[in-house]
């Protein structure tokens, strides 16, 4: 059995119309099962457009795609799977314990699971005590984690959350983004869609960023916010004789209520840098630490996102 | 499928609408079972009172002939005289007269009016089906989209086929049990109304699906009833000259034949008379089904 929940091979999707859009040119995309995945870009991106390829909602204009190891095509594939789409409107007339009820009868689940996954949800998502009012009367927060509790009805082995914390408070979201570590520790997939990089960058172990429907980065958080040519390094104060050959190459130090110093060192590349560090040891300077600089997922993405449009 | 069913019967309980043809409909045969009383003896009607007022003042004979207030007979222009059996026009004694009166008076207006009611009632859902935020969580559970659309149109199709069932089930047993006179080709008006509502629900599909906007659905089906309407007054095709007269009668076929059905087909069925002709009926099904076959493919393939 593979262990891809998803996949996408030269997946792509034109709109047609007098001015056709390539809202998605060919993606090749494999999400490996327990992973959590994170799809930034901006708006237009064609994030939006990916999900609901996968998701069925639309048809692709060429390529193929699986979501755990079923073609897309088929209604079956959808079995395993939980999605909480953007803007999600759940009929106000329901209760929320009706809502889960029904759209977990829709994924086939038996009405005693059905009774006690609803229990077990609306407890998790803090909506116990408003389960059984309408959810015409529930706030926007409320909806969201009625959303998110819709989604995990049936158990799924793959979860495409699109915006969950979308009009939810700050405690809100520190709860779900804890939904989401659990998950992930139970090891079910989260495909995450979110324009809140800082919770991007928390909880996921892999993103892409897509640009004008073109992946233009794939990376693990650490790989991606790595900057390839830069390390902080501590030591002790460094003689003049050592600093004069990497002047061009040191930042300005910072002083440490210990005596030591914190610099940023730039150089071509690793092997550079080890020659450096030879220098300094040669030169009696002790090294406390070597870091490379990282760039928040947010620098990352206004960089890419920027590079592009001056490209 | 199912759980898309029940999710529509909500809804349309929600919609208070359909409540109200259910409240309205219980209005009609008890008003008929309090409000009508008719005296049969040895099968004839000896007398009749609505709301307590007596209207059969005269013992009637149908093969009696009709009087002036003179006592002398009436004659036609033929010079014939007139009978009083004359004045029947729905059956051949005064008691079936009163009872096919009634049957056919109920099964018209819930032909006439109870259809564009119910087309008001139900008329959004199929649009709504289609709206963003609803149609992301149906369509990606896993169901097929065929599975989606008849779980929205069979429930309601149930719905209205239980209203209907109701209004013309009450109504013939309240005459038959008042009257003694057991029509069972009343209930046949039963399948034809609940017919004709499905053909036309079925326009209200097609745009529905098609556009997905509930007022347009509305508006076109609308716009339908009542071009086939006007194509169904007689020698219109007549007065209009060729190629456009082909245009008319092309359309009159085309389109539901509403008028027909509703003066040709079911009051025959109300009052106990053969229906001489289904052409109207059948190819209005075909229509209709016609309209569903083509949102079922619109509606599999469209991108939301």
């Amino acid at each position: 059995m593979s262990d891809l929940a998803l996949s996408t091979v030269r997946l792509s999707k034109t709109y047609g119309g007098r001015r056709p859009v390539e809202a998605l040119k060919p993606l090749d995309l494999e999400i490996t099962a327990g992973e959590t995945f994170g799809l930034l870009g901006p708006n237009g991106a064609g994030k939006t457009t990916l999900v609901k390829l996968l998701l069925g909602l639309i048809s692709p204009t060429s390529g193929s795609a699986t979501l755990l190891g079923r073609d897309i095509a088929q209604s079956e594939a959808r079995r395993p799977v939980g999605f909480l789409p953007e803007g999600h409107r759940f009929p106000p007339f329901l209760t929320g314990r009706q809502a889960l009820d029904l759209f977990a009868r829709m994924s086939g689940l038996d009405p005693g699971r059905r009774a006690s996954r609803s229990e077990v949800l609306l407890a998790r998502v803090r909506l116990a005590e408003a389960a059984d009012r309408r959810v015409g009367t529930y706030s926007k927060g409320m909806l969201q984690r009625l959303g998110i509790a819709q989604a995990l009805m049936h158990e799924p082995r793959l979860v495409f959350l699109d915006e969950p914390t979308d009009g939810v408070d700050p405690v809100g979201r520190r709860e779900i983004r804890v939904l989401i570590e659990q998950l992930r520790d139970e090891g079910v997939t989260v495909f995450l869609n979110s324009h809140l990089l800082s919770e991007v960058e928390r909880v996921c172990t892999r993103v892409a960023i897509l640009k004008n429907g073109r992946m233009v980065r794939q990376g693990t958080v650490e790989d991606l916010t790595i900057q390839g040519r830069a390390w902080h390094i501590t030591t002790t104060p460094l003689p003049p004789a050592v600093v004069d050959p990497l002047a061009d190459a040191l930042g300005e130090p910072t002083e440490r209520p210990d005596g030591l110093t914190r610099r940023t060192l730039t150089l071509p590349d690793r092997a550079t840098l080890n020659d450096a560090l030879d220098a300094l040891r040669s030169a009696g300077v002790e090294v406390e630490a070597v870091e490379p600089v990282r760039q928040s997922l947010e620098d990352l993405f206004v960089e890419v996102v920027e590079d592009d449009a001056t490209a | 499928m199912l759980g898309l069913f029940l999710l529509t019967i909500r809804e349309l309980r929600a919609r208070k609408v359909v409540m109200g043809l259910f409240v309205v409909s219980t209005f009609i045969w008890v008003g008929l079972a309090l409000a009508l009383q008719l005296d049969v003896v040895d099968g004839s009607l000896a007398g009749a009172r609505l709301f307590g007022q007596e209207t059969i003042e005269e013992p009637f004979d149908p093969s009696a002939p009709m009087t002036d207030s003179e006592g002398n007979p009436i004659r036609d222009s033929d010079g014939n005289v007139r009978m009083q059996s004359d004045q029947l026009e729905f059956g051949s004694t005064l008691l079936e007269e009163v009872v096919f009166g009634a049957q056919a008076f109920v099964s018209g207006a819930a032909y006439w009016i109870g259809i564009i009611l119910a087309l008001f009632a139900t008329g959004g859902l199929v649009a709504a089906l289609t709206e963003r935020g609803q149609v992301d969580v149906i369509l990606t559970k896993p169901l097929s989209r065929t599975q989606v659309l008849s779980g929205r149109l069979l429930a309601v199709m149930a719905v209205m086929l239980a209203l209907s069932t109701y209004l013309f089930g009450t109504v013939w047993l309240t005459m038959s049990i008042k009257s003694g006179i057991w029509n069972p080709r009343f209930l046949l008006a039963i399948g034809v109304v609940f017919g004709m509502f499905a053909v036309v629900y079925g326009v209200v599909t097609l745009v529905g699906v098609w556009s997905g906007s509930g007022p347009l659905s509305m508006v076109v089906t609308l716009g339908v009833l009542f071009m086939s309407l006007i194509l169904a007054i007689p020698e219109l095709a007549n007065q209009i000259r060729l190629p456009w007269r082909h245009l008319v009668e092309g359309g009159y076929h085309a389109l539901p034949k509403f008028a027909a059905v509703g003066s040709q087909i079911v009051p025959q069925l109300a009052t106990g008379n053969a229906v001489v002709s289904l052409y109207p009926l059948a190819s209005s099904l075909a229509f209709g089904a016609a309209c569903y076959g083509l949102a079922f493919v619109i509606f599999a393939r469209k991108d939301f």
